[in-house]
């Protein structure tokens, strides 16, 4: 079978050349009560959200030394709901200015039937977990609170375990390609949380 | 005296014996005199001894010394002989006290000797001379020690008068001022009803709907001041507030929307200033209002701002047949022909200079408050719905942005399912259909009645009888319109219409379910509803003639060529009477 044609530049089609802002960090399970409290405190006067999400990432290897990765995600709790495609670019630390990583990345809603197309095109699935959490939101800044579940049999959901005794805490900012002022609102916003949660930019290659 | 130093005299006591008692009889007993021995035993008892360790050491060795020298040997061995006699008669022994004296005295001369030729060594004791500080070093702890006790002690006195002052002071504002609040606790109650935040030294407050999904980009910011200015011996105000707020200067004063229709254009020169400071401002009293008030003013002024903003920029926005107007304060919009919707911002401000030109233009009032109303109505829905439509995304990883539009994609939306997911009216074209609505409502509703009453009064026969119903919608209001000959209501009830007044429309229903659409043209109605009466009369000649036992003959409620008219042709009947010797033709 033939590889399909894929590239390994960052995608941009038309208009689209979206990049997340992002910022990593994470609280044990005993403080999660305070940072939710301090978090409904400074985020937009909305109902606190839970979420439970089933993520799916997909590889597909070329010729090319590193595969090409694409996450899939649903939600659990809430059906109806369309699939989440999502790319994820190589992460870019940047200088001491930019205050997050930032990656590029292209959002897509899908239907359903989104993993029959993908392993179709030749992709297969890597691994899968599930998060559960809470999601706030503070103007375009998005915190999501959330603990990864280790799937035990693969393809069902039921059996889970949580993967570690703590919870991750992601503030991300979705924005067109070059807007790093957004970086300067997601640090100040993170020295709110100090020192709950130490909110970081975290280099995933220096952690493999 | 100092002449004859050479010449020595001792003086002796006479011999003489002393007089120990005189008898009676004028005999004299003598004292026998004391012998040699007796006597130096009284004299060596009579020696002080502690006067020499008290005393000048230089007179010491004279009469101690010289004993000193004299006794060792002597002393040594008469302490051997006498220590059996000191255990049988310690006290009697006239030398008694001497000897102690002495023996102590060896003591200390032995003891001395010894640590003499310690010292002399060097090698287990030295001498060294004494720092002669000892004396005020026992004084300065107690003197310490007093001043501190003196000073804390002025400590607390100085606190409990404090206090004491202070307490008589609070009692005499409390007696004097009940309502006398703090300034904290105002600030307390301010923050139940404000959001407040700290920004350096200043306390900022939010008098803006952000929180309530206001996209407006009004800040909308004001200051608490602590209100110092005033003076304790004085007698407070009434109305005395230590805590006041500053509001931004364009948010003060009051302000509202006003609403108006009217019949022609005015002329374009005079636009926007007409409706400027028109209200006078109430008087406001002595002293500043209360900061709730004040705020609330403020927050209003914000509101109506809001409003007039999102309207003017729907108002430039949408295109429409008659162009709406934006000048200065006002926005002008044709809902029909030759007639004017304005609605307009009014914003006075406390100076002198707008209340003078208040004063000056009188206007009749022509506020339509119900429209006012709506609008804020509409704002506060505006808002909410900006709030809703901020779902969280599910799952989380997905942007921010609507749900549905979200579902555009995957379930292959086309355009029209797309179009009408975005938000379709704007503030402005909801509140001209209103408006029309109003015109309908105000003025062809009240044409309308008038119309039927005018009909009804005019025309005896069959009786007109509206039935207004009180509940309406803000589009809509309906009223039933019966038509009955008096005196055989009970046979002919053949007309019963439903008149619902629309926006732009009359709709009328009639009891066979027949609609029929009439404009706001006040002709129109009373053509119809004259045809009705019409119809009405022939409708009763029937049931009359069917009660009456007449033969009806024929009955036609469409006459004439052509198709049918939509509000009814005319229509006739012939009936005949029982005996067949009259008839009788009618037509409307």
């Amino acid at each position: 079978m033939e590889a399909p044609p894929v590239t390994m530049m960052p995608v941009t089609g038309g208009t689209i050349n979206m990049m997340e802002y992002l910022l990593q960090g994470s609280v044990l399970d005993q403080s999660l009560e305070s940072l939710l409290h301090r978090l409904r405190g400074l985020c937009d006067n909305m109902e606190p959200e839970t979420f439970l999400d089933h993520e799916m990432v997909f590889l597909l290897k070329g010729q090319q030394a590193s595969p090409f990765v694409l996450r899939t995600r649903r939600s659990m709790d809430k059906p109806g709901t369309p699939w989440h495609l999502r790319y994820l670019g190589q992460p870019e630390m940047g200088d001491k200015n930019r205050h997050a990583l930032v990656r590029n990345c292209v959002d897509i809603a899908t239907s359903e039937n989104l993993t029959d197309f993908l392993v179709e095109m030749g992709f297969r699935m890597d691994h899968e977990f599930v998060a559960k959490g809470h999601v706030f939101r503070k103007g375009i800044m998005k915190i999501v609170v959330y603990k990864i579940f280790r799937i035990l049999i693969s393809g069902s959901t039921d059996n889970t375990e949580p993967l570690s005794l703590s919870y991750l805490v992601e503030l991300s900012v979705v924005a067109p390609a070059g807007q790093d002022m957004v970086s300067d609102d997601m640090r100040s916003f993170a020295e709110q949380l100090k020192p709950l949660v130490h909110l970081e930019k975290i280099d995933p290659k220096r952690l493999m | 005296m100092s002449g004859v130093p050479s010449v020595r005299i001792s003086i002796e006591s006479a011999s003489e014996k002393h007089v120990q008692e005189v008898g009676l009889d004028g005999s004299e007993t003598y004292l026998q005199p004391l012998s040699m021995s007796q006597n130096l035993a009284r004299l060596a008892q009579r020696i002080d001894f502690s006067q020499g360790s008290s005393g000048s050491e230089e007179d010491e060795p004279s009469p101690g010394g010289g004993g000193g020298r004299e006794w060792p040997g002597a002393g040594g061995e008469n302490d051997e002989e006498e220590e059996g006699l000191v255990k049988f008669q310690p006290s009697l022994w006239p030398w008694d006290s001497v000897r102690n004296n002495l023996r102590s005295a060896l003591t200390e001369m032995c003891v001395l000797y010894d640590v003499l030729s310690i010292v002399k060594d060097k090698k287990f004791m030295t001498l060294d001379p004494v720092v002669q500080e000892s004396i005020p070093q026992k004084q300065n702890p107690q003197v310490l020690q007093l001043i501190s006790k003196k000073k804390s002690l002025a400590g607390a006195a100085q606190i409990l008068l404090k206090g004491a002052e202070r307490l008589s002071k609070s009692v005499a504002e409390s007696q004097e001022n009940k309502r006398q609040r703090d300034f904290n606790s105002e600030l307390l109650r301010l923050r139940q009803h404000w959001k407040l935040r700290k920004v350096g030294d200043k306390i900022l407050g939010d008098l803006s709907y952000k929180s309530a999904g206001s996209l407006f980009p009004h800040h909308g910011t004001f200051e608490v001041i602590k209100n110092t200015d005033i003076d304790l011996d004085k007698k407070i105000p009434e109305d005395y507030c230590p805590l006041d707020v500053q509001i931004p200067s364009d948010l003060e004063g009051s302000a509202y929307i006003k609403v108006s229709i009217q019949k022609q254009s005015p002329d374009i020169g005079d636009l926007g200033t007409v409706n400027l400071f028109k209200r006078p401002l109430p008087k406001s009293k002595p002293g500043a209002p209360h900061w709730q008030t004040k705020l609330e003013t403020a927050q209003n002024v914000l509101l109506c701002k809001e409003i007039f903003a999102q309207l003017s920029r729907e108002a430039v926005q949408i295109k429409s047949q008659i162009p709406h107007i934006v000048v200065k304060n006002q926005i002008i919009s044709q809902p029909f022909p030759g007639l004017q919707l304005s609605i307009s911002l009014c914003h006075s401000s406390n100076d002198k200079k707008s209340q003078k030109s208040a004063s000056e233009k009188q206007s009749p009032e022509d506020h339509l408050y119900v429209l006012e109303h709506n609008l804020h109505q509409l704002i506060r829905e505006f808002h909410k719905q900006t709030l809703s439509s901020n779902m969280m995304p599910h799952p989380a990883s997905a942007p921010f942005g609507l749900k549905r539009m979200r579902l555009a994609g995957p379930q292959a939306f086309d355009k029209n399912e797309i179009s009408s997911l975005q938000p379709s009216e704007g503030l402005l074209e909801k509140i001209i259909k209103q408006a029309k609505h109003i015109w309908v409502w105000g003025f062809l509703r009240f044409r309308t009645a008038r119309t039927i009453d005018s009909l009804a009064s005019r025309i005896e026969d069959p009786q007109i009888q509206a039935h207004w119903s009180n509940i309406n919608d803000v589009y809509e209001s309906s009223v039933k319109v019966l038509i009955t000959s008096q005196g055989y209501e009970q046979i002919c009830k053949s007309i019963q219409l439903q008149l619902n007044i629309g926006v732009e429309q009359i709709r009328v229903v009639h009891r066979d379910g027949r609609v029929i659409t009439l404009s706001h043209q006040e002709q129109e109605l009373q053509d119809f509803l004259l045809s009705q009466m019409s119809q009405h009369q022939v409708h009763a000649v029937q049931q009359l003639a069917k009660v009456m036992g007449w033969h009806m003959l024929s009955f036609s409620n469409h006459m004439g060529l052509g198709p049918v008219e939509s509000i009814g042709n005319a229509s006739a009947i012939t009936v005949a009477s029982p005996n067949g010797d009259y008839s009788i033709s009618v037509r409307n």
